[in-house]
């Protein structure tokens, strides 16, 4: 905890922010932290139960056992499952919003950014097709039948999409998925009162929704984004809340889906559009990023200069955006968008609008998107916002943080632009990791909390570990947004890590940590892995190359961590998943996984720790390989 | 320093939480370890005090009141059970417990208890001596149902 005037903050790792937050007027999550830090046993070991009238049971020594007997292990597992399956239909849900809008603009012949990326699905899946419209109907079509499949019938891509050695692993072990929807619907269907109360089983049905969650909800969003909306180029780009800039009429974003802001996108650029925002005494509009589909705009920025400022922060950081009085809406579809901005934005007169349901703001003003209206809402989104700044500025005191962030953060890695940047192959990665020049690869993915250190501090601290060891860092989630912030992906912070790595990121002029995004691009991280996997003819669990979500926060990481064990992969956490009343899951999740996939979940909440965990991981993997 | 401390109680406040009982569970566990991996199915990690309701569900929060005249005492003939002079407060010395639960049958509060699995000693409450910061349990009330009252 910091104090600043008597008011009491989490740590952060982001000092400029942590002071920023600390003398803010208004509360924020930052300060929530102090007056919610009494937390319940019961729930951090996952053995509270509410799943009928006879509950809340609660296991202690002297009760065992719910009163319909549920040990702690069936209490455990079946809050697990709950939240797994949560977290998939999150991602399934982004998924199929993508599909459906690729689907509608190939049918209306609208714009394919990214026809390179279609080729390579087109490849990845078999598919032909006259022209781009028809296979990225046909794309979008396969994609959609897949997730509507009933849970009894296998979808078809899995096979297409996984390496091959992991799918015979699923196959084998039984957990090819049934439709992605349908996945959902059992884990829903089996957790609830008096059904499964195996928790083995219900552990396997986690990995089966890692899979359908990873190359569906990950895997596919990304490609089929790229496809609708450009592909991701290597570029510096500023971070931070200096991206805002006053003179312009500010939307910030917050969501996961990209897709949805693109028509709104070519909107904001237009002549005459611009000409509204200088008639109401502003230079034009700007996006500021903010949450993952910040991070998204980021990747993919090459395609909107002079539209998208930049990103300014990640969930944690999404009040502090607001605070600064140069935003004028909040544009949501989905989360990380907290509620803590909503009093906020009442404060600040900021007008919220939000465009999915699935994550309607309580003083948002929705308006669903609709790809056939899509006209109208980003008309009626422009003239509101207009209105807004026109309201609101003359009432409203800035307060800029002009030196939070940096201006030179590298942007816009994906596996497709990592690849071209190592010159068209992956040897020279290769050729340095079996060398030894790079110990390993890291992958600090998933979100940001306030609790496993504070704001980013175990991520932050961990990278540096990790680097600092020779280890380079890739990351996609909220994770990169604190990370970015905090200046680890400036070339500048070569300096860092250790002797090897610094002398081949300086010869190269990047950063020990290449930042590929949004939580999504999960999905190409786990096309980097397989791509080295490939190249060595070997299979994932055998690369020295390990996962960490160190501040996972919401089901969705659940999801994704389910994605890491089905691929075999170490996955680090910080804090435990409310798991660790159940010694069943403990086991079969930190031990027999090793046997089942090839994977182990590990909890350590203190970096130097973790890090020194990780890298005798990766030696261990070396040595086995023989390099 | 003789300072004299009781933990008070402000029933109307008590929602059941428990999260007394595990702070004090945790706090007198054999093993070490954070609230996490507190193992909830082991017998031997007791709390000693206890939450009860009564007919209309109301929670009554179960301490050791340390009494003034504590019935313990008197009755327990070994010496394992005596009256700090300084701190006032009632201390159980497990080395010369006889198990005789003499104790146990003459708190007029129904505080202590045979440890569950052995029955050989006697789950007492000793205020977290070891602790330096205070009885946990009542740095894990959220509702501040009990609280430290300097008595003189
Ligand atoms: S399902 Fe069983 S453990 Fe859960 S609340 Fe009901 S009785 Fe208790
Ligand atoms: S055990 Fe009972 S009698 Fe002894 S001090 Fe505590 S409350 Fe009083
Ligand atoms: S059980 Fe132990 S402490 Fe209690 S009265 Fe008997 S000897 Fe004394
Ligand atoms: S003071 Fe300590 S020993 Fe006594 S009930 Fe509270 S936590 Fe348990
Ligand atoms: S911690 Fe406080 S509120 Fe919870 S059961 Fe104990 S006395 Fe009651």
């Amino acid at each position: 905890m910091t104090e600043y005037n008597g008011c009491v903050t989490c740590k952060s790792a982001d000092k400029v922010l942590e002071k920023f937050i600390a003398q803010l007027p208004m509360e924020t999550s930052h300060q929530r932290v102090e007056s919610q830090k009494l937390k319940c046993g019961f729930g951090l070991q996952g053995v509270c139960c509410r799943l009928c009238a006879n509950g809340p049971c609660r296991i202690t020594p002297n009760s065992p056992r719910g009163v319909c007997g549920a040990t702690s292990d069936v209490m455990v597992v079946r809050n697990f499952l709950r939240a797994v399956a949560a977290g998939s239909g999150c991602y399934i849900h982004v998924v199929e919003n993508v599909a459906r809008h690729l689907k509608n603009t190939a049918q209306a012949k609208g714009p394919l950014k990214g026809l390179q990326t279609l080729d390579r699905l087109c490849e990845m899946i078999g598919i032909a097709g006259a022209d781009s419209y028809e296979k990225a109907i046909k794309v979008a079509d396969a994609v959609l039948a897949d997730l509507y499949k009933p849970d009894f019938e296998k979808m078809q891509l899995v096979q297409k999409l996984a390496y091959a050695p992991r799918y015979q692993t699923w196959q084998k072990l039984g957990i090819l998925p049934g439709g992605a929807k349908s996945e959902v619907f059992k884990g829903v269907v089996k957790t609830s009162t008096n059904l499964s109360s195996d928790p083995v089983d219900m552990l396997v049905d986690c990995l089966r929704l890692g899979i359908s969650t990873g190359l569906y909800g990950l895997l596919l969003t990304n490609l089929l984004n790229d496809v609708l909306l450009g592909e991701p180029k290597i570029r510096m780009a500023p971070v931070g809340l200096r991206v805002i800039d006053p003179e312009y009429i500010n939307i910030m974003i917050t969501g996961h889906q990209h897709v949805l802001f693109a028509h709104l996108q070519e909107q904001l650029v237009q002549p005459e559009i611009v000409k509204l925002a200088n008639a109401a005494g502003a230079k034009g509009f700007r996006l500021v990023g903010c949450t993952c589909v910040g991070q998204e705009l980021q990747l993919r920025g090459v395609h909107y200069t002079g539209l998208f400022e930049g990103h300014a922060g990640n969930n944690y950081a999404s009040e502090a955006i607001l605070a600064t009085g140069a935003i004028d809406v909040v544009l949501s579809e989905f989360n990380c968008t907290l509620p803590g901005i909503e009093p906020i934005c009442d404060t600040l007169n900021i007008k919220q609008i939000c465009i999915d349901n699935v994550a309607k703001k309580a003083n948002a003003e929705m308006k669903q998107f609709s790809f056939e209206e899509k006209a109208r809402i980003s008309t009626e989104i422009i003239n509101e916002t207009i209105e807004a700044y026109k309201t609101r500025r003359p009432k409203t005191t800035l307060n800029l943080l002009k030196e939070h962030g940096n201006d030179n953060t590298l942007t816009g890695v994906s596996e497709v632009t990592l690849k071209e940047f190592l010159g068209g192959n992956w040897s020279p990665l290769i050729d340095l990791i079996v060398s030894g020049q790079i110990k390993g690869v890291a992958a600090v993915v998933g979100c940001s909390n306030l609790t496993a250190g504070g704001y980013d501090v175990l991520t932050v601290e961990l990278t540096k570990e990790l680097i600092a060891k020779d280890i380079i860092v890739l990351t996609a989630g909220c994770s990169s947004g604190g990370i970015e912030n905090c200046g680890l992906m400036t070339p500048q912070a070569a300096e860092l890590a250790g002797p090897k790595l610094k002398a081949i990121c300086q010869k190269l002029g990047i950063p020990p940590v290449l930042n590929f995004g949004p939580c999504l691009a999960i999905g190409r991280l786990e096309t980097v892995a397989v791509e080295l996997a490939k190249a060595l003819n070997i299979d994932l669990p055998q690369l020295p190359l390990v996962l960490s979500a160190p501040q996972w926060l919401e089901e969705q990481a659940l999801a994704d961590g389910a994605f890491g064990l089905a691929l075999g992969l170490p996955l680090h956490l910080g804090l435990p998943p409310f798991i660790t009343g159940s010694k069943v899951a403990v086991k079969v999740l930190t031990e027999d996984m090793k046997q089942l996939t090839g994977g182990q979940v590990i909890i350590n909440a203190d970096a130097k720790e973790s890090a020194n965990i990780l890298e005798q991981i990766i030696m261990d993997k070396r040595k086995a390989l023989k390099i | 320093m003789s300072q004299i401390q009781r933990i008070m109680i402000d029933h109307t406040k008590c929602n059941g939480c428990k999260s007394c009982s595990l702070a004090c569970m945790q706090a007198h566990r054999q093993d070490s370890g954070s609230l996490y991996d507190l193992d909830l199915t082991d017998g031997t990690n007791e709390s000693r005090n206890s939450i009860q309701t009564d007919a209309n569900g109301v929670y009554f929060p179960l301490f050791c009141r340390h009494c003034d005249d504590p019935q313990c005492v008197s009755a327990c003939m070994s010496g394992a059970m005596t009256k700090n002079p300084e701190n006032k407060l009632v201390q159980y010395d497990g080395k010369q417990c006889a198990a005789c639960f003499m104790c146990v049958m003459n708190c007029p509060f129904g505080i202590i208890k045979p440890d569950n699995p052995t029955k050989t000693y006697v789950i007492k409450c000793d205020f977290c001596a070891k602790d330096k910061n205070g009885p946990n349990c009542v740095r894990a009330c959220p509702n501040k149902a009990i609280y430290i009252e300097e008595v003189v």
